[in-house]
């Protein structure tokens, strides 16, 4: 398949990711959108160092999924302390920072 | 023929990554949500795997479909009550709209870049150190790997391992119950 096919594939799971955030008003879900789009731009990485025959994009894959793994640990923290203190996590209501 | 295996591969992988996508942003039910999650990312760690990649579809298999998510659906059961999937009126409706409209306008710009390959042109402009070659000499993908990642990148894969503390902690300050901060 050539890269473009790829690229618009990853394109179009960015773009549903993109879409989880804007719209869904669960926090879970909108996590769980954030992580389409990481995962999304982790094709096109490996798509493109496959095609430009280059080791830098397992790199970048590699780095972004630590660094996925460090944002789910802290942004699943967070929500579970909203929880604790509001019992209602809709982040429509959400629009103040005190507990 | 192997060419024609590759393209079915790769429709058939297409159709499964979009068609668990729209689950995970259409779902309700937010459990539901995280197994089509973990749907795509298996199928992105086939593509990993067509595409050369064998230690990254691995580490995806292993560490984000398993550890990441496991944690993820232990918090999603934990908050996802079972009355609390049907709720009143949406306040914010419109956002669905203007969420299509961006969907819309994010894809036909990212296709437009992919097939006039305005972004391959930069990334080859950019120099970069082959692949082939690498595995070649030094006898392997994940050898390979392992050479470009603690030779041209130990830099960033240090700070990897503070960011991976300092979330540690993040979460541990977070996690405390609040009535424990006195003592």
């Amino acid at each position: 398949m050539p890269l473009s096919a790829y690229v618009t594939l990853s394109g179009v799971l960015f773009a549903i990711g993109a879409l989880g955030v804007l719209a869904r008003k669960n926090p879970l879900i909108m996590f769980m959108s954030i992580e389409l789009m990481l995962n999304a731009v982790n094709l096109s990485f490996m798509a493109f160092a496959h095609f430009l025959d280059s080791v830098q994009g397992w790199i970048f894959v590699f780095l972004t999924l630590t660094v996925a793994a460090a944002e789910v640990v802290v942004g699943l923290a967070i929500i579970v302390s909203i929880f604790r203190s509001r019992t209602n996590i809709d982040v429509d209501e959400l629009n103040s920072l005190k507990g | 023929m192997p060419v024609l295996f590759s393209q079915i591969a790769f429709y058939v992988l297409a159709a499964v990554a979009v068609a668990s996508a729209l689950g995970v942003v259409i779902n309700r039910n937010a459990v539901y949500s995280m197994l089509s999650l973990i749907v795509n990312l298996l199928s992105l760690a086939l593509f990993f795997l067509s595409l050369g990649g064998l230690f990254i579809a691995t580490i995806q298999v292993l560490i984000y479909a398993g550890a990441v998510m496991v944690l993820f659906l232990f918090v999603v059961t934990m908050l996802t009550p079972g009355g609390q999937a049907q709720q009143g009126d949406d306040p914010l409706r419109w956002q669905w709209g203007a969420g299509i409209g961006m969907g819309v306008i994010l894809i036909g710009a990212l296709t437009w870049a992919g097939v006039t390959g305005a972004i391959a042109q930069d990334a080859k402009a950019a120099g970069l150190n082959s692949l082939t070659a690498a595995m070649q000499s030094f006898g392997g993908n994940t050898e390979a790997f392992g050479m470009a990642l603690f030779h041209g990148y130990a830099f960033p894969f240090e700070i990897t391992g503070l960011l991976l503390v300092a979330a540690a902690l993040g979460a541990v300050a977070l996690g405390r119950r609040p009535d424990a901060a006195d003592e």
